[in-house]
């Protein structure tokens, strides 16, 4: 009241009392706003409530300007209330983030939050959002680690590994039971967020949609209480805003192949290095020694004179096409009147697999709708629906690259006529398309419904209510048919048509989850004497979380012209029925208070009371509670001289969250049905019971303490954000392996709460804005670090000091020293070495000097596959109307182990890379030799096969150009951008040189991740 | 604003996070129900290693020429298996552990002893009125029984664990002597037999329940083996005294051979037989894929994994003739008595040979299997290992267990039971015995018995002292093959240091286009001269169980 007050003197005689409300782009009002008469001193700001009145005369222009936002004017007329809804300069630091059950202000801050925009994501053209996203937020380590069509396998972590796996077993992506939620659990990772709901469909999201991305990395996460403490990624998906309808349509044509696939061994050199395996099984014998491959059987594979019975087979070349293709359709319409707003966007991505002859395809449908509408002055509501159709096809035979680089060259795949071989086990991947399919039709619809009452009596109290309903149906049918191939015969030289005697057998498998969440919360926002400004939130959030399945299976078809379960046998054997269900919930209590004074001195205070049902009663919930703080120096006075700094400010976290990923009812003494066993002819049923209880289960605890400094320097020419953080992880959820007997006999045991984890790194942001005549360009640059170390999990002592792995990073492994090889037998006999070591093994180094080597040779490395450093670099240049980005992103102290390499020249007739094979040791080659002998002997894993996973690659580039309004005009059009742009495009790798450096450790034959090239046009009208 | 108070009263729910598990019953339940109780007893029963797992035994020893070059099995081509690397041949549970076989039966042995202390405990405890409690007691003590007779035939003495404990008791576990392991393993089967029925007809439900027979049966081999060089260092005549009277216990138990010795071995639970004292059984919804893990590549199978499960030349040669002379002399030579045509080595031989090993020429289901290579080296039979690496190397394939008709494919799930104790066996056992104790006629007697259900003649009375051992070896090498016997009794007799380190044999076998006549080479496929050492008789135990136990001592020699 008191700017009306002041200002109410001024009045003209034309001039009438003009009000309204300035809102965010979400509807929330904004308080401070400056409201100024144009080319006057004239002006107001908005009150707590964002309402401003002012005199103004007709014709007169008010200009609304606030600090993170556009500025907007508005010409006065006869109008007497004008509305205003700010739109954020994401140009400017200072823009708004997303946070736990809200949003805040940048500059007013006080966690440590990372944010992209959905704009920076959409320039990549993955068809997986979450690979969009390595590189982008500094303390998000995202790596690929395979590249299937519809099921990329990603690593996605937040500050690295901060907590222990309890199950020793697990293969990051070896999801060996679909049907078992809790078959594939890894504690490490984050909690993804979406439009808030903790929903785990982030990569299958349509870029398009994406307002942002925020990740909560340090105590303010602990609103998320409970499942924040491995982080928060949050999501935020647009909506519609006041003004004109804005119609956008965009469609991009790529073409995509794998990145790199590694050089395998030829037809002579395979059969060569068998040759010198087997040489080395039948005791190096100097003479009567059969080769398997003939000496003129190897000339014959290196001339190809006999494509037929001596060919010279490149697997990777015939299986994997050139190039595939890769589309996507983009629709998306947005507008509103001052009531309702709406965004209805539709997405369809069409990715064709990498593989010749193979159903492998992916079909990606996005459709949303989302509307909110104000219903009345004070009461507003919205929905936003998100349906996603995934269709995944395979084939019925899982081809994996095992199949494909580890074929044995030396047998056909496609005769030279034309028809195709069987390959070993008539498995040539080139046959798969003839023996079925494997489809899934995976239909997730997400809903949210929000409702948001300004309570009218009381000014800054508002009132949130949401409800979210969750339904995923996945239909899977798996469907496998007998495959015809060709056969060279060699006595008739006629080519036998064959086909292979197996069933035809259909299974369909149905799934079903459905979440729904529910949210209240009540939130309170005041100015007290202008300088004081104070926020508080409070509410209650339940989740309840259920899957079922059920699965039918049947063998022996007539025909394969009916692939439905009815048109199979209904003999009782051949008849197969399988069901299952799951479910949990949560029940949680949540707040969020914040005090400024003048934007200068920071306070927040966030809690959670969270409940899991994972836990036993008593144990159940939880109490999370973080507080943190920010010094804004900038707007202190002795700094405001300093004109250069644009912004400055401390800030600092403490808090405490909690993680609960670990399976279900470990605090019950139960048993489930299985471990039958036969009496007679008859199935005699069995039960068992596969865990111990712990009856005394409970949260995992995190203690993050964080400490940033953030600075704006010469008006963006200069920006930095520093944070250091320290975490300890406590009450980590472990099971006693390691120090309880097997002779007690357990089952396997249950998680408890003894581990212990500290976690300690930083994470440094630089950025550098200029323009300079008509170029206008921007440097940012991140790169964050994390270690971790192991502070307790119940380790049994080791033989030797240097195993321990406590002490150590979560997820180092141990390995054998080595040295090179033995190249001579001199060499050999003058150092401790096994009894099945011969020369061209690799020398493993006796490192407790007890002359014997074994186990207690080996030492923990400090190295694991999950990166410490991790970093991206993005640079933005505009010209005119064309605009370029190229961003970098890399990562070093990752250590990757690959024992494909080991297996080499084995009865197996697997092959293996040429970088194997290079320079190997051979009776022939002893001196110089580098690499060990075919079929050579390893006691474990050796240090000799692990590698630095350190890389740089050009993740991403695009190049657009914007045609000129005067010609895009003449069309009615409002927009039309041309872009081209690509990703993966080159990779250097220190080390790891034969296949993509980012594969998951253990071996080579991974789907590697695909480099896209891809050609778009954007056209808004 | 009322529609807000609405909403959030329909939605909030006090009792949430009260679920119960959809897929689970409780303790409480278990042990207050009959059907419960009994399928609980039923799984103990999988505590026993059957041996129709994707390795077979065979492969550890001399039975096969062990080709594996990964998963486990490798750990047993070159005996490169320690203390360091041996759990890999464990594991809980069948996923865990799908190719192994549970050789490290370290885990697994003492998961599934616990199982059945808590089986025991609840019995002692429950008041639920329980018809035959004293027979389900009785068949858990057998299952006790055999899994201690698995630990100890490769382990030596091991802790005695007789009681179920609880998540944080602290107990040091020490290993009992080998004697008193096998006195506990006595004092379960005595007691048990007192509750047992003698036995089951194979045409019975309860076929292959503990029965009183199974329990003399374990009792002849686990006293076999207590009188054995390996465990009787000082060759006490008392063991083997024991050891023959636990064999005689089952003499006139109404057990006979059966007619077929080939037929005996595809043979599933219902089918009448006599000979098959105690055996796993399957059906096809717990069945097996044996056959196809172990056949070569012809029906698409996968010889073993990489044909390492082709039978080597070192057992083939051990087959007699049919005149009943071996082929060859202990020196290697070609024994002139016995008639051995090295250019004709399949010819007359001992009919369990055809009875166990495919080979060269053999028809099979109606195929001719031909595993020739031309001179030339440019042709070769569709069996042959050049045509792919899932035949055999060893230009042999494993017969016994094989189906002769009905479906051969992945899809086809077998039902061939897996022999765990068979009358053929306590004849032999019997012969052992009788042989260390001086009594070499009975000896003879039961070898010839078993021989002559094949139409073998007699061990003639002249064989006699170390020669007449060396049969009784060898007939039990030729009865049991494949049964997963022949490695443990190398050990046992401790042969196995000469035994493991002779290289692995076989004869490539070359035609000559043009005349169709073929020339047998005998190839060392596989050297494993060196690679066994006497400690080798005993399995390791893993590195960190001793770490784990202080008290725990590591087998000898390790």
């Amino acid at each position: 009241m008191l700017p009306q007050l002041l200002f109410s003197f001024w009045s003209f005689s034309q001039s009438s009392i003009i009000q309204g409300t300035v809102t965010d782009e979400n509807g929330i009002p904004l308080v401070g706003v400056n409201v100024v008469i144009q080319g006057t001193t004239h002006g107001t700001i908005t009150d707590a409530n964002g309402n401003y009145q002012i005199e103004a005369g007709v014709g007169s222009t008010l200009t609304f300007s606030f600090v993170g936002y556009l500025s907007e004017s508005v010409a006065v007329g006869a109008q007497t209330v004008i509305n205003i809804t700010l739109v954020p300069d994401v140009t400017q630091l200072e823009d708004v983030v997303v946070v736990g059950y809200g949003t805040q202000r940048k500059e007013t801050l006080t966690g440590s939050i990372s944010k992209v925009d959905g704009e920076e994501i959409t320039k990549s053209p993955s068809v997986n959002l979450s690979t969009s996203l390595a590189g982008k937020l500094p303390g998000l380590i995202v790596n690929q680690r395979d590249g299937w069509p519809g099921r990329e396998f990603l690593d996605i972590l937040i500050r690295g590994n901060a907590t222990m796996d309890s199950d020793p077993d697990y293969e990051p992506g070896d999801d060996d039971d679909p049907n078992d939620p809790f078959d594939v659990i890894n504690p490490n990772e984050p909690l993804v967020v979406i439009d808030g709901v903790p929903r785990d469909n982030l990569s299958r999201l349509n870029p398009e949609d994406i307002e942002s991305v925020t990740v909560l990395k340090d105590a303010s996460a602990a609103i998320y209480g409970a499942r924040g403490a491995n982080g928060v990624i949050l999501v935020t998906t647009k909506k519609g805003s006041q003004g004109a309808s804005v119609f956008n349509f965009s469609y991009s044509y790529a073409i995509h192949k794998p990145t790199k696939i590694p050089e395998m061994m030829d037809a002579a050199t395979f059969a060569e290095a068998y040759n010198e395996a087997e040489w080395n099984r039948q005791g190096r014998p100097d003479t009567g020694y059969t080769p398997f491959f003939t000496d003129e059987a190897i000339q014959r594979y290196r001339d190809g004179t006999d494509p037929i019975l001596y060919p010279n087979t490149d697997w990777p070349g015939e299986i994997i096409k050139d190039y595939s293709y890769l589309q996507k359709v983009n629709l998306q319409a947005k507008g509103g009147s001052d009531k309702t707003r709406y965004l209805l966007s539709f997405g369809f991505t069409d990715q064709d697999g990498n593989l010749k002859n193979n159903p492998t395809h992916y079909k990606q449908f996005n459709a949303r709708a989302r509307i909110d509408v104000d219903l009345t002055k004070s009461l507003s509501v919205g929905a936003n629906m998100n349906a996603i159709f995934n269709d995944r096809t395979y084939a019925s035979q899982p081809v994996d690259f095992v199949g494909i680089l580890q074929s044995n060259p030396t047998l056909v795949a496609v005769y030279p006529n034309g028809l195709i071989a069987p390959g070993r086990f008539r498995n040539n991947p080139l046959l798969f398309d003839r023996g079925g399919y494997d489809k899934t039709e995976d239909y997730p619809l997400y809903t949210t419904f929000t409702a948001t009452y300004e309570v009218p009596f009381v000014k800054g109290l508002a009132l949130d209510a949401s409800y979210n309903y969750d339904l995923r149906n996945e239909f899977q049918k798996w469907y496998r048919t007998p495959i015809y191939y060709h056969e060279y015969n060699v006595e008739t030289g006629e080519y036998d048509r064959m086909i292979t005697d197996n069933p035809i057998e259909l299974r369909d498998t149905y799934r079903k989850w459905t979440t729904s969440l529910f949210n209240f919360r009540v939130s309170y926002k005041t100015t007290i004497n202008r300088d004081h400004n104070i926020s508080a939130m409070a509410g209650i959030e339940q989740q309840s979380w259920k899957f079922s399945w059920a699965q039918a299976y049947r063998k022996n078809f007539v025909s394969p012209a009916i692939p439905q379960i009815d048109a199979g046998s209904t003999d009782p054997e051949d008849k197969d029925n399988r069901g299952g269900a799951a479910e949990t919930a949560y029940n949680n209590y949540f707040g969020r208070m914040n005090y400024d004074f003048k934007r200068k001195y920071l306070l927040e205070f966030v809690f959670r009371y969270d409940g899991s049902q994972v836990f036993p009663e008593g144990k159940r919930y939880g109490f999370f509670p973080a507080v943190s703080a920010g010094w804004r120096l900038s707007e202190e006075k002795f700094l405001t001289n300093l004109p250069f700094i644009s912004e400055l400010k401390l800030r600092g976290s403490y808090g405490e969250l909690g993680n609960d990923r670990v399976p279900q009812w470990q605090y019950l003494q139960s048993f489930q049905f299985g471990d039958n066993y036969v009496f007679g002819g008859s199935d005699a049923p069995g039960v068992f019971s596969s865990v111990l209880p712990n009856t005394n289960i409970t949260w995992e605890v995190s203690k993050k303490l964080d400490f940033g400094l953030v600075a704006e320097l010469w008006d963006g020419l200069l920006g930095t954000d520093l944070t250091v953080f320290q975490e300890k992880r406590s009450n980590i959820l472990w099971r006693r392996n390691l120090s309880v007997s097997h002779v007690f006999g357990f089952p396997a045991l249950p998680d408890e709460n003894i581990g212990k984890v500290d976690n300690h790194g930083f994470e440094l942001v630089l950025n550098h804005r200029n323009t300079v005549g008509d170029l206008s360009y921007s440097i940012i640059a991140n790169t964050s670090f994390a270690r971790s170390e192991i502070i307790f999990m119940d380790e049994v002592p080791p033989a030797e000091p240097y195993q321990t792995e406590t002490g150590h990073p979560v997820g180092s492994g141990l390995y054998y020293k080595t040295d090179g090889i033995f190249n001579t037998q001199e060499e050999l006999d003058s150092y401790p070495h096994s009894g099945n070591t011969r020369v061209g093994d690799i020398k493993i180094l006796d490192l407790n000097g007890d002359s014997v080597i074994n186990g207690n040779d080996r030492y923990r490395t400090n190295q694991s596959p999950i990166p410490e450093y991790v970093f991206g670099l993005t640079l933005n240049f505009q010209y005119k109307g064309f605009d370029l980005t190229l961003f970098f992103q890399g990562q070093t102290n990752a250590y990757s182990y690959d024992y494909t390499l080991t297996e080499f020249g084995e009865q197996d007739l697997d092959n293996n890379a040429v970088y194997r094979a290079t320079n190997r040791w051979t009776r022939y080659n002893q001196e110089g030799a580098t690499m060990p002998r075919a079929d050579s002997y390893e006691p474990g894993a050796t240090d000799f096969f692990l590698y630095d996973a350190t890389f740089v690659r050009l993740k991403n580039a695009e190049l657009g150009y914007r045609l000129p309004d005067k010609l895009i005009s003449r069309i009615k059009l409002k927009d039309v951008r041309v872009f081209v742009n690509g990703t993966n495009l080159l990779t250097w790798a220190k080390e790891i040189t034969w296949k993509d450096p980012e594969l998951r450790s253990g071996d080579f034959t991974e789907y590697p991740p695909l480099r896209i090239i891809n050609f778009g046009v954007n056209v808004e009208f | 604003m009322p529609v807000l108070l609405i909403l959030s009263s329909i939605s909030c729910d006090r009792n949430i996070l009260d679920i119960s598990p959809q897929d689970r019953i409780s303790d409480a339940a278990v042990w207050n129900d009959e059907v419960l109780i009994n399928a609980y007893l039923a799984s103990l029963y999988n505590a026993i290693p059957h041996g129709f797992f994707i390795h077979m035994y065979s492969k550890y020893t001399d039975e096969a020429y062990n080709s594996a070059p990964c998963c486990c099995a490798e750990l047993f081509v070159l005996n490169t298996y320690t203390p360091d690397n041996i759990s890999s041949m464990g594991g809980l549970s069948t996923e865990e552990n799908w190719c192994t076989n549970f050789l490290y039966y370290w885990d697994r042995g003492y998961f599934y002893l616990r199982k059945v202390n808590v089986f025991l405990e609840k019995m002692e405890e429950t008041e639920f009125e329980l018809e035959d409690k004293e027979k389900l007691i009785a068949e858990a003590r057998f299952v006790r029984a055999y899994i201690y007779f698995e630990l100890i035939k490769r382990f030596g003495g091991v802790p005695i664990v007789a009681q179920a404990y609880e998540l944080g008791e602290e107990v040091e576990f020490e290993r009992s002597s080998f004697d008193e392991c096998v006195a506990f393993i006595e004092q379960d089967l005595t007691e048990a037999i007192a509750s047992l029925p003698d036995r089951y007809l194979s045409t019975d439900p309860n076929y292959g329940r503990a029965t009183a027979d199974a329990c003399r049966a374990l009792l002849s081999r686990t006293l076999l083996y207590a009188a054995s060089p390996l465990f009787n260092p000082t060759n006490d005549q008392q063991k083997w005294q024991k050891a023959a009277d636990a064999a005689e216990a089952l003499l006139d138990k109404g057990y006979s051979l059966y007619p077929d010795y080939q037929e005996l071995f595809k043979l599933s639970h219902g089918d009448a037989q006599d000979e098959v004292i105690f055996s796993r059984g399957f059906t096809t919804s717990n069945g097996h894929q044996a056959p196809m893990h172990n056949f070569n590549r012809r029906y698409e199978a996968y010889g073993g994994w990489w044909g390492s499960n082709g039978p080597s030349q070192n057992l083939v040669d051990d087959y007699d003739m049919v005149n009943g002379q071996p082929p060859f002399l202990e020196n290697g030579t070609v024994n002139p008595a016995s008639g051995y045509d090295p250019q004709n080595p399949f010819l007359n031989r001992d009919p369990r040979f055809e009875a166990t090993i495919l080979h060269d020429e053999t028809v099979f289901r109606g195929d001719t299997f031909e595993m020739w290579i031309s001179e030339d080296g440019t042709q070769w039979g569709y069996d042959s290992y050049k045509n792919t690496g899932d035949n055999p190397r060893t230009n042999y394939v494993l017969k016994k267990f094989m189906p002769t008709e009905g479906d051969f494919n992945w899809q086809t799930i077998f039902t061939i039971q897996w022999p765990y104790i068979r009358l053929a066996e306590i004849y032999l056992n019997y012969a052992e015995a009788k042989f260390e104790l001086g009594d070499e006629a009975t000896a003879r007697e039961y070898v010839s018995m078993v021989r002559a259900r094949v139409g073998m003649p007699p061990l003639p009375e002249s064989l006699t002292g170390e020669d007449l051992r060396r049969r009784i070896y060898n007939e039990r090498r030729i009865e049991l093959a494949f049964e997963n016997q022949r490695m443990f009794d190398v050990r046992r007799w401790k042969i196995a240091i000469n035994i493991e380190n002779r290289p692995i044999r076989t004869l490539d076998i070359y035609k000559d286009m043009s005349t169709g006549i073929k020339r047998y080479v005998e190839v060392v496929l596989l050297d494993k001269s060196g690679t066994y050492e006497e400690k080798m008789n005993l399995l390791p135990i893993a590195t960190d169980e001793i770490q784990r136990n202080p008290e725990l001592t590591q087998t000898p020699g390790w």
